[in-house]
Order: structure tokens, then sequence, then C-alpha cells
């Protein structure tokens, strides 16, 4: 018995099992009691437990609206995405057809601008007296001008699907390229063709990928803060949680909010995890699996990929319009009653760079950006190692824990936070960069964890131990064999961390309170609201973030690109 | 170069026992074999003596040192790893000194003893070349020359040759005997290959569910195996059962057969009683097919059957045979070509008494 508990005792890694304490010891704190401060607060009141605020939530007609408008704005953002991702993915993978690279990066521009910038833009072309309208009235088509983006969600809802479709693409992409030919072949001997193939092997072999993807874009839209903002719309869920987070001492009803906004989120990702995607970690696919590939386009049915170049082209200028948007409302000296701006100037990028507010803006942005995405990749690196190179107990803990960010709103942990440190010495109110800079970092965890464990997982264990056995020892493994063979993918996943980071709209709203520490998108929501040439320099600060992160994706690329050829994996 | 002594060594992984109580001595210099099915545990033990597992209990000796809470990297052990774990970011040439750099060796000896070992591996001209760029057989042979250039006192192979097609594993296997002898280190060869083990081996251990079977040379454990094992491991033998009717006769033991009719088997030593049941094992290549009974003059093994079933392979010709009762028995005959044989015929079978192993049910 003894000797029993001696050997399992033996059988754990003591220095795994101490690394692992201590790194819960930091979700205990950053993540779990800020959490745990949400429900307490949404359910214990002076007067003890109470679920008056939940009772309140669907009784009260603002409130039952805004829960209402979150929820049609997930629903209808995440099937208009998939109605453009799809398609787009099914003929990306299963066909090939001249210019298809060069159309594969234009569908990617939308990551690198949120929805919130781009609705700058639109705002001006959908405005009443907006491009649109004016076009449509000169043409005669229309006599009264007609209120677009009075509707509200139907304006959100498109917009955040030009921004989130890539995701799913991306997602639904990777599924279909994983999936074995030779599967989608037995079953066309067998007699299935068409859409009986499609519905009884391909979609369900593609369907973990593309829900992964589609609750990211649900969750997303669910919670976006950025885009109901610049639009005014106010009766959505995180807009009614924005409006609390000043009062969060004297009314509860922020909390009982955010309870409702993670509980929706939770299920949701619970959802998608009932079939297998969250789990799922593979990043570059698993062998050499060629798909099956049609040629479009060749020798005389040249003209049979028209088609197909007037969808993609479709689908591209309409992800584009607000992006064209941006860039017009920033070039523009004035832009009023006009269908297309009266005179064009450069003078708002020369604001951009040299006002206060946008210089200390972009600075803090970098700060907050690469001070989350060196925690990111140290926690990464050091999750990744403990979750694919050792034992303990408590590992399926840490697997979720890590991931659990995925399903967490960022408007959730800025809300979390503000109610657990307020009056302590990380009080936001007096400086909030150590809470921004962790917040960011908490949320992209998932990211750079998910990229070096790829990196581990590619990387067999034989290799550290042929290493060990000519001599080296754990450390000199480390540094010459294992880092060199992961820093691939860990720079992958934390360029991504941090072009994200730049680009971070619910936590820098909430948690930034004064205008030193506003970061870049702060700050273009806020020059936004300015009257005369606050949106102009607005859109011209977008445009400029926007090239920033666009580099860095472009950086990311040819480093990884590079070093790829480099990993050299048979 | 040292002995390897292990001594009592259990490992269990949870509930399993990977290895259960398992000894055995490597002399100095000496290619000694661990044959058994996967999952008997014999990569387990290898990874205990290369330090990768701590034993649960036992002690493994390199030499006179104990070597139980000494790190892998301390042991002075070399490992071939089963895919060879060639570290694809260094070219042959930095696969091979890496070792040699981490334990310190001068730049000028580094280079020496790569161009070496590279030699006696015969592979001086691809010391720039990086793994990708080589066949499996190059690969193994790098594998080899990285774990030998550090000068090991033990060399560790992990089913070296799995990976290779059959051509080139004859091939390399007479290589890495040879490798073997010009280095005289001491070897130990993890495979499941039984004709690997048998062709190369010094001394062979049979590993069966954690537990060592038999230890040998490769004629001892082919010819005389200790259990029903070791005799169903090595060749593919007929196994029935049968009960001593007499055990009165001199070195033989006459059996009822469980599918009707007399066997006769010899003793060698084991002791049984009369009504006692044994479990008996016939191997193919000892069953001689006759058109009818021969009618020797001495005790031999002879029983009517049909072909129920033939299969020609090149050198050897493979029968099914139905006996009494309809049990199906397998015979190989070797150089096939005299015979006419044909599905349906009737024949008889006959086989040795000495080559009918008996062990205790």
């Amino acid at each position: 018995m003894f000797e029993e508990i001696q050997r399992n005792l033996r059988q754990i890694d003591r220095t795994a099992f101490v690394v692992f304490i201590a790194l819960m010891g930091f979700f205990t704190v950053f993540l779990f009691i800020p959490i745990l401060y949400i429900f307490i607060g949404a359910f214990f009141t002076e007067g003890g437990f109470t679920t008056y605020y939940f009772t309140l939530m669907f009784t009260d007609p603002v409130l039952s609206e805004s829960l209402r408008n979150s929820l049609m704005i997930g629903v209808y953002a995440t099937i208009l995405t998939s109605a453009i991702a799809v398609p787009l993915a099914f003929l990306m993978v299963r066909y090939e057809f001249p210019g298809k690279r060069f159309f594969q990066g234009l569908l990617l521009i939308p990551l690198v601008m949120p929805p919130f910038v781009g609705a700058i833009g639109m705002k001006q072309l959908f405005a009443r007296y907006g491009s649109i309208n004016l076009f449509l009235m000169n043409l005669g088509l229309m006599k009264e001008p007609f209120d677009w983006l009075g509707q509200g969600i139907p304006a959100i809802v498109i917009l955040e699907a030009l921004h989130l479709y890539p995701y799913l693409y991306l997602n639904t992409a990777a599924a279909l390229a994983n999936i074995d030919p030779t599967l989608e072949e037995q079953a066309q001997s067998l007699g299935a063709t068409g859409f009986r193939l499609f519905r009884s092997v391909t979609f369900p072999l593609m369907l973990p990928g593309f829900l992964a993807g589609a609750i990211v874009t649900f969750v997303w839209a669910f919670t976006d803060l950025g885009t109901p903002l610049i639009f005014d719309y106010p009766y959505v869920l995180s807009r009614q949680i924005f409006s609390k987070v000043q009062d969060i001492r004297i009314n509860p009803m922020g909390y009982a909010m955010t309870v409702l906004t993670l509980a929706v989120a939770v299920v949701a990702v619970l959802v998608a995890r009932r079939y297998g995607s969250m789990r799922s970690y593979e990043m570059l696919g698993r062998g050499h699996i060629t798909p099956r590939v049609r040629r479009i386009g060749d020798g005389k049915r040249r003209w049979s990929v028209t088609p197909v170049y007037i969808g993609l082209l479709l689908v591209i200028f309409l992800a584009l319009i607000p992006q064209i948007s941006v860039v017009l409302t920033s070039i523009a000296k004035t832009w009023f009653l006009s269908v297309l701006p009266q005179e064009y100037t450069l003078e708002y990028y020369y604001q951009a760079v040299t006002h206060p507010l946008t210089v200390s803006s972009v600075a803090n942005s970098f700060i907050y950006s690469i001070g989350s995405t060196v925690i990111d990749v140290v926690l990464g690196i050091v999750i990744a190692w403990l979750l694919a190179r050792k034992t303990f107990p408590g590992k399926d803990i840490l697997d979720s824990t890590a991931m659990l960010p995925l399903a967490l709103p960022g408007i959730i942990i800025a809300f979390g936070y503000i109610s657990v440190f307020s009056g302590t010495i990380l009080n936001p109110l007096n400086n909030p960069i150590p809470l921004l800079i962790l917040s960011y970092s908490i949320r992209r965890l998932p990211y750079t964890t998910r990229a070096a464990y790829a990196g581990f997982q590619q990387t067999s264990v034989s290799l550290e131990e042929a290493s060990q056995s000519v001599g080296a020892s754990a450390f000199q493994t480390m540094i010459y064999i294992t880092a060199p063979l992961i820093v691939a993918n860990v720079l992958a996943g934390g360029i991504i961390s941090f072009s994200s980071n730049m680009m971070e709209v619910s936590d820098s709203m909430v948690l930034a309170m004064t205008q030193p520490y506003y970061p870049i998108t702060k700050a273009i929501y806020n020059l936004d609201l300015r009257l005369g040439d606050g949106p102009y320099i607005a859109s011209a600060l977008g445009i400029l973030a926007m090239l920033i992160t666009a580099s860095c994706l472009l950086l990311a690329n040819r480093l990884l690109g590079r070093s790829m050829g480099e990993l050299f994996r048979a | 170069m040292v002995s390897v002594d292990v001594r009592g060594v259990s490992k269990s992984f949870g509930p399993v026992k990977a290895v259960d109580r398992v000894s055995f001595r490597v002399e100095d210099g000496k290619l000694f074999f661990l044959l058994g099915p996967s999952g008997c545990g014999k990569t387990t033990l290898l990874r205990l003596i290369a330090g990768f597992y701590q034993p649960d209990r036992g002690e493994i000796y390199l030499g006179d040192r104990l070597i139980n809470d000494v790190p892998p990297n301390k042991r002075n052990i070399g490992m071939v790893f089963q895919n060879y774990a060639l570290w694809p970011h260094m070219t042959v040439y930095d696969n091979i000194v890496y070792g040699l750099r981490i334990k310190g060796v001068p730049a000028s000896q580094r280079v020496e003893r790569a161009k070496e070992i590279l030699r006696v591996v015969k592979m001086e001209e691809y010391a720039i070349r990086y793994p990708n760029q080589l066949s499996g057989g190059q690969q193994q042979r790098i594998a080899l020359a990285r774990a030998l250039v550090v000068e090991p006192d033990v060399l560790l192979l992990d089913e070296p040759l799995s990976n290779l097609d059959a051509k080139l594993r004859l091939e390399t296997r007479d290589e890495i005997r040879r490798i073997q002898r010009e280095t005289k280190v001491t070897a130990i060869y993890v495979t499941h290959d039984q004709e690997e083990a048998l062709s190369m081996a010094g001394r062979i251990a049979i590993m069966n569910a954690g537990r060592i079977e038999q230890i040998g040379n490769p004629k001892e454990v082919h010819d005389r195996p200790a259990t029903v094992f070791v005799a169903g491991f090595l060749g593919n033998p007929n196994i029935f059962k049968g009960k001593v009717l007499d055990e009165k006769l001199e070195g033989v033991i006459t059996l009822e057969w469980e599918y009707g009719g007399k066997i006769y088997a010899n003793r060698n030593g084991l002791k049984v009683v009369e009504g006692q049941t044994v479990v008996c094992a016939v191997r193919p290549e000892n069953i001689a097919i006759y058109d009818s009974d021969p009618g020797l003059t001495r005790i031999y093994n002879h029983m009517e059957a049909e072909i129920q079933n033939l299969v020609y392979y090149g050198l050897m010709e493979q029968y099914s045979l139905r006996c009494h009762g309809g049990t199906v028995v397998k015979a190989t005959i070797f150089n096939p070509t005299s015979h006419q044989r044909k599905v349906g015929d009737k024949v008889t079978m006959i086989f040795e008494p000495e080559d009918v192993l008996i062990y205790p049910a």
C-alpha cells in the first residue's frame, strides 16, 4: 500500500506539478476570481440571494429587447457568414483556377480591420444623407431618403458578417482539406454522388471544423461592443453592460447581464464541443493528404471560370466596402451631402500622426500588445509543454482553463476586473496598464498555447530523448533541439496574438478610462464622436492601424514561410 | 565497454505491469536481444536501461555502477530509436557532432571522430545533407553513427530495422552486426522479428507480458523452447493437448491425442504421471508427408489425413491436413518440386517423437 503510493508519487513529475500549481494560481487571480465576482454581484445583494435582476432582464422592455437583439445579431450574423464562407471554402479547396492564389490573399483582407472601424466609413455611405441615398435620389430612383442605419440590426449583422467570414472560411477550408479523399472515393464507388455524397460523407467530416469557426462567429457577433457603439445603436446586451460599468457599485444589473452573456457563450461552446471541435489542436494537418481538386478554366472551356470570378469579385467588393469607405473618409477634405467627397486631402493623416491623442494611443497599443504577447508566448510555451510532455494530476483542468478564454467575451473579463480590482493597487482608474495587458493576454492565450502545442506534437519526443542519450541535459535539449523545432509555430501564434491585440475593442473600451491610457481603438472611437474633423482623423488612424496589423501578418507569413522550409518535416 | 546487469526490475503504468521482475546479464562486448510480441514490455525495459523511465523496484548496473537514479544524459548509453529521431534542423554532420559538442570535445577532434564514424557506417559523402534528403537505410546508419560517436558504454537499439523494406533490412542486419563487432560495444537490441533475433544474436531473452520466458543462444531457444509461449512465438507450431497414457517406456511418453489416436513424445526430463494433461507443440516443418504409411521399424508418429488446402511459395509448400475428427494440422514441405499432390488426396503424415515438444498444461 505504502509502496504503491510512493510509486504513484514517483510517476508525477515534481517540476511539472509545481509549474501547474503556479499557473493555476495565476488563472485563479486573473480569470476565476473575476468571473466569481460577477456571479456574486449578480446573485447576492445586501438582502442576500436574489434572482430579481434576472427576472428584470426578461420583464424590463429595454433589457429584454436588448437580449433578443443580441441573440438575433449572433444567429443572423452566423447564418450570413456561413452563407459566404462555406461556398468559398468549397471553391478554394476543391477547385483550381487561374488567379486562385491572388483571390485567396484578397479574401483575407477583412481580418486586419475590426468591424467598428469599418462602421465609420459605412456611416458615410449609408447615413440618411449618405452617398447611397444621394446617389439613388440623384438618379430619381428614390424620393425620400431611407434610414439604412436606423434599422440597426441588419446593418450590424452585415458588418459583422463581412468582417467574420474569413475566420469561418479558414476553419471550413482547413476541415475540408483534411478530409481523406479516399473516404469520398469509397462513398462514390458505393454509388453516392452529388448532394447525397455531401450530406452523408463530406458534411459530417467537415462539421467539427465548421462548428469551431461558427462558434467563434456567433460569440463574437453576440458580444461585439464596438460596432453598436459606432452605429450608436444602444439596444444590445454589450452596450447595456457597457453603460452600467460606471455604476457597478450601486447597480447589480451589469453583473446580471454579464452572467447571462457568459451563459449563452458557454452553452454555444459546449454545443460545439459535443461535436469534438474545440479540443482538436490540429494546426497544419496531419500528413500528406492531397485533396480532390478539379480544374476550371482550362483549354477550350476557358470561359467557364467567368462565373467564379464574378462571384469572388462580388464577395470581395462587398467585403471591402467598409475598408474602401474608410479610406475615402480618411482622404476626404469634406464629405457632406455628396455622393463622393468634394475635395481630397492627406491632412488628416498628418493629424493622425501628430495629434497628441493619436500618437499616445499608438504608443499605448504597442506597449499593451507587446506586453501581452510576451506573456502569451511564455505562458503558451509552458502550458503546451506541460500538456504535451508531462503527466500530472489536474492536466485536464489546465487544458480546459487555457482554452476557456475562447468562449469568454472580452467584456466579461473587463467587467470582472473592474469589480475585483477597483480600490486595489491595480485599480484601473489610477493606472489601467497592468490590467489591460493581463486582460489582453488572458484572452489571446489560447492562440499561442494551441500553436506551441501543435509544435510539441509535431516534434517527436524521441528527438529530445536522442539528445539526452548523447549526454545533453534537459535544459540543453530544450535550447538546441526543442526550441528551434517549435519556433515557427510559437512565432505564428505570437504574431497572431499581437495583431489581434492591436485591434482589441472590448477590454480597451471598458478598462482604459482616461485619455492618456487610450489604445488605438478607443482613440478612434473618441475621435469619431467629435464633431467636425473627428471622423476623418478617426478614419485616417484606422487605416494606419490597419496597415500596421497587415504588415505584422505579412511579416509573420514571411518568417513562417522561411522557417517552414527549415523545419524539414519528412 | 562494460557489462549490463538487470536485477529484479519491475515497472508499472497505472494498473499495467509493463515489466515484471526481470533479471538478466549482458557480458561486456556482447550483442544481446530482447525478443517478444508488441506490448510485451521489451521497449519499456530498454527505456528503463536508457533512463527514460525509473524502475519501481530492482536495480540496474552498468559494470559495477548502480544507475537507477542517474539521469539519461549521465549514463553514457547510446540509443538508436525506432524512428531514428534524427534532428531535422541539423545536417548529418551536426547531428553526429552534437553529442561531442555537448561533452566539450575540442573542434579538431570532433572533425576526426565524425569522419571516422562516417567511414565505419560508410556514409562519408553525406555529411552536409539534411536528414530528409536521406533514404530510410541511410538515416538508419546516421542514427547508429550518432549513437556510437560519443563512445557509449552500451548501445541500445529499439526495433532499428522495422521501418526498412525487406531487402534493405537484410543488408542492414549484416551492417549492424559488423559495426557492433568492429566497435566491440555492448549492445542490447529490441525486436519483434524472430528471424532478426535468431540470425544476429549472441544471446536472446524472449519476453511475454512483462516477464522473460527464456534466455539462451539462438539454437537453444529455437530447438528447446522452455515454455509453450516460446515454442509458439518461434515458428508457428501446431499446438494441441494430450493425456499421458504411459510414461514407463525408456525416454518416450505415450499420449492420447485430444482428437483421438496415440502420440509418442520424447520425455526431455519432464516429470509426468499417468492421466496428466500436457500441451504439445509440433512445428509444421517437422511434419513429413507420405502417400501411405512407410512402416518404419522404430517408434514414430503416423496419422492418416486428407489435404484440405495447399499453398505454393516457391521455396516451400504449405499444407493444411485434415485428420481424425476434422482437426486441421499445418505442415510445411521444403523443396517441393518432386511432389504432385492436390487438394482432396489421402496422405499419411509422419513426425518424430523428438519433434513433439511437451509442456505441463
